[in-house]
């Protein structure tokens, strides 16, 4: 064996790798950019998932804008009031809490109450059906339940319901309000996580006409305005809205409610999705069509 | 045969011909993986170009100047092909970082994945170790006909990947059955494209 090929090869490669590397450690030296290196400590401390829900494009830019001073460190709406306290503290900067928020899909209506007007056939998309005349569903109003909010979450936190309804996983929503956007009726809005009473319809057609597309749709009768003791919930457009700043979680209004369209979240541990939606205890089953007589 | 038309024939049959991706099936996980988008497919193509046209350079005066002289080029020039291509690589991306921030945030996602790519490693050990083509170059390349060969090569690369990412996004629109959607559409459809760039075969006579 030839055993001068071997330090030949040695000194070869030895030599090609001690004058490439000693390039490169010169080339570092030279052509070092200078980052800020509280850049990557604030990149830890984000969520991570690059929703977009601050409004730059994935968590890296916002983590930039976060050192430069050019964003506040509650920049982040996915990651709460726990992620905005940390960036604080790597930023150096007294920090408010915020109320953290979840998205809630103000409709109930689903395949057994409100019934179809046509079969749509389009485009799997809640945007595309409401070009196409407002897609199968006789409210025009109510969810149209074919996924957009669904497709657009970042933590996957909307379900569907055994009615073919959207709603949301408490659990594992953040409040980044992209559903919000997406939604084409604008059922969707952010509330905050401490909220229990919710009007779950948005259905701007009032009395009869209402429940002829909605069998526990808010017919805008009022009744709840009345009985509220701190006037947080008003009627508008043909529907009851709470505002959430008044708003005490005492139910008075889902129990004055004849359709049943105001509901009570009540926390469980048993559900997947954080708790389940019921009428008030003790609260009488009307027939709807009486309390359209009524009113 | 006259020089110019020589090194026409050399570019001809590295970019078409003789195509990477689709006649010899080098390099098809960036084929297959970046032609998602166009934007990407195009960044992707000139950091290959890039890297190829230089690395080639480099390995060819490391192959004429100390492998061969040595004479250890029989059985080193892989592990130091790589050293080179791998650096390379690490150089340029600091290099651009620093003089063109925008230039690297375009191609500086695809930098590091060009490191390991077998398509650059490919053209380099043909830039310097010829023989499939029909030129009758029995010698190795000059410097110049190298670097011929190693800019067709990957302007034939940026062209095919370039192509099937503009078709891919077409193929996105398309009514395309379910189960044939995304990758085994893409598999079809590569499968047609190398049958249409087999029509190059015999060309010019190569």
């Amino acid at each position: 064996m030839d055993w001068s090929l071997v330090w030949k090869a040695a000194v070869a490669l030895a030599g090609a790798a001690i004058v490439l590397g000693i390039v490169l450690a010169v080339a570092s030296r030279r052509f070092r950019v200078e980052i800020d290196p509280r850049v990557e400590e604030i990149l830890k401390v984000l969520p991570g998932s690059n929703c977009g829900a601050c409004g730059l494009p994935g968590c890296e830019a916002a983590a930039e804008a976060v050192a430069a001073g050019e964003a506040p460190p509650t920049i982040c709406k996915a990651g709460g009031p726990d992620v905005a306290a940390e960036l604080g503290k790597v930023m150096g900067i007294e920090v408010e809490s915020t109320t953290p928020m979840v998205a809630h899909i103000h409709c109930r209506g689903g395949k057994s109450l409100s019934p179809l007007k046509a079969i749509y056939q389009g485009v799997n998309s809640c945007r595309a059906s409401e070009v196409a005349m407002g897609g199968g569903k006789a409210c025009p109003y109510g969810c149209i339940g074919l996924m957009d909010c669904a497709n657009i979450c970042p933590v996957s936190a909307i379900e569907y319901d055994e009615e073919g309804i959207r709603r949301v996983n408490v659990r594992k929503c953040t409040g980044c309000g992209l559903c919000a956007d997406v939604c084409p009726r604008g059922l969707i809005e952010i509330v905050p996580a401490h909220a229990h009473v919710f009007v779950r319809c948005k259905c701007q057609y009032t009395g009869k006409k209402a429940l002829s597309v909605c069998k526990v749709a808010c017919i805008g009768c009022k009744k709840c305005e009345k009985v509220c003791p701190s006037d947080a919930i008003h009627v508008e457009n043909g529907f009851a809205t709470i505002d959430y700043d008044k708003c005490t979680d005492c139910g008075e209004c889902a129990m004055a409610c004849p359709t049943g369209s105001i509901q009570i979240w009540t926390e469980g541990e048993g559900h997947p999705e954080g708790g389940e939606f019921a009428l008030p205890e003790g609260k009488k089953k009307r027939e709807p069509e009486a309390a359209v007589e009524a009113s | 045969m006259n020089e110019a038309w020589r090194y026409f024939l050399l570019f001809f049959g590295a970019a078409f011909v003789y195509n990477f991706l689709l006649i010899r099936f080098i390099g098809l996980c960036p084929f297959f993986g970046i032609s998602n988008r166009l934007e990407t497919s195009l960044g992707m193509s000139i950091s290959v170009i890039f890297v190829m046209v230089m690395a080639s350079s480099v390995c060819w005066v490391l192959r004429s100047y100390v492998l061969s002289p040595l004479g250890v080029e029989e059985f080193l020039y892989i592990p130091a092909y790589i050293l080179v291509i791998a650096s390379l690589v690490q150089f340029v991306e600091m290099v651009i970082k620093k003089t063109s921030p925008p230039l690297y945030k375009a191609m500086g996602i695809y930098l590091p994945l060009i490191t390991t790519n077998c398509a650059v490693l490919a053209a380099v050990i043909e830039s310097t170790r010829p023989g499939f083509m029909k030129l009758n170059i029995e010698y190795g390349y000059t410097f110049l006909e190298a670097l011929i060969f190693t800019i067709g090569v990957s302007v034939g690369f940026a062209i095919v990947l370039v192509l099937f990412a503009a078709m891919r996004e077409r193929l996105d629109m398309a009514p395309i059955p379910k189960f044939f959607r995304g990758a085994p559409i893409a598999f079809i459809a590569a499968a047609l494209y190398s049958l249409a760039f087999m029509g190059f075969q015999g060309m010019f006579g190569l």
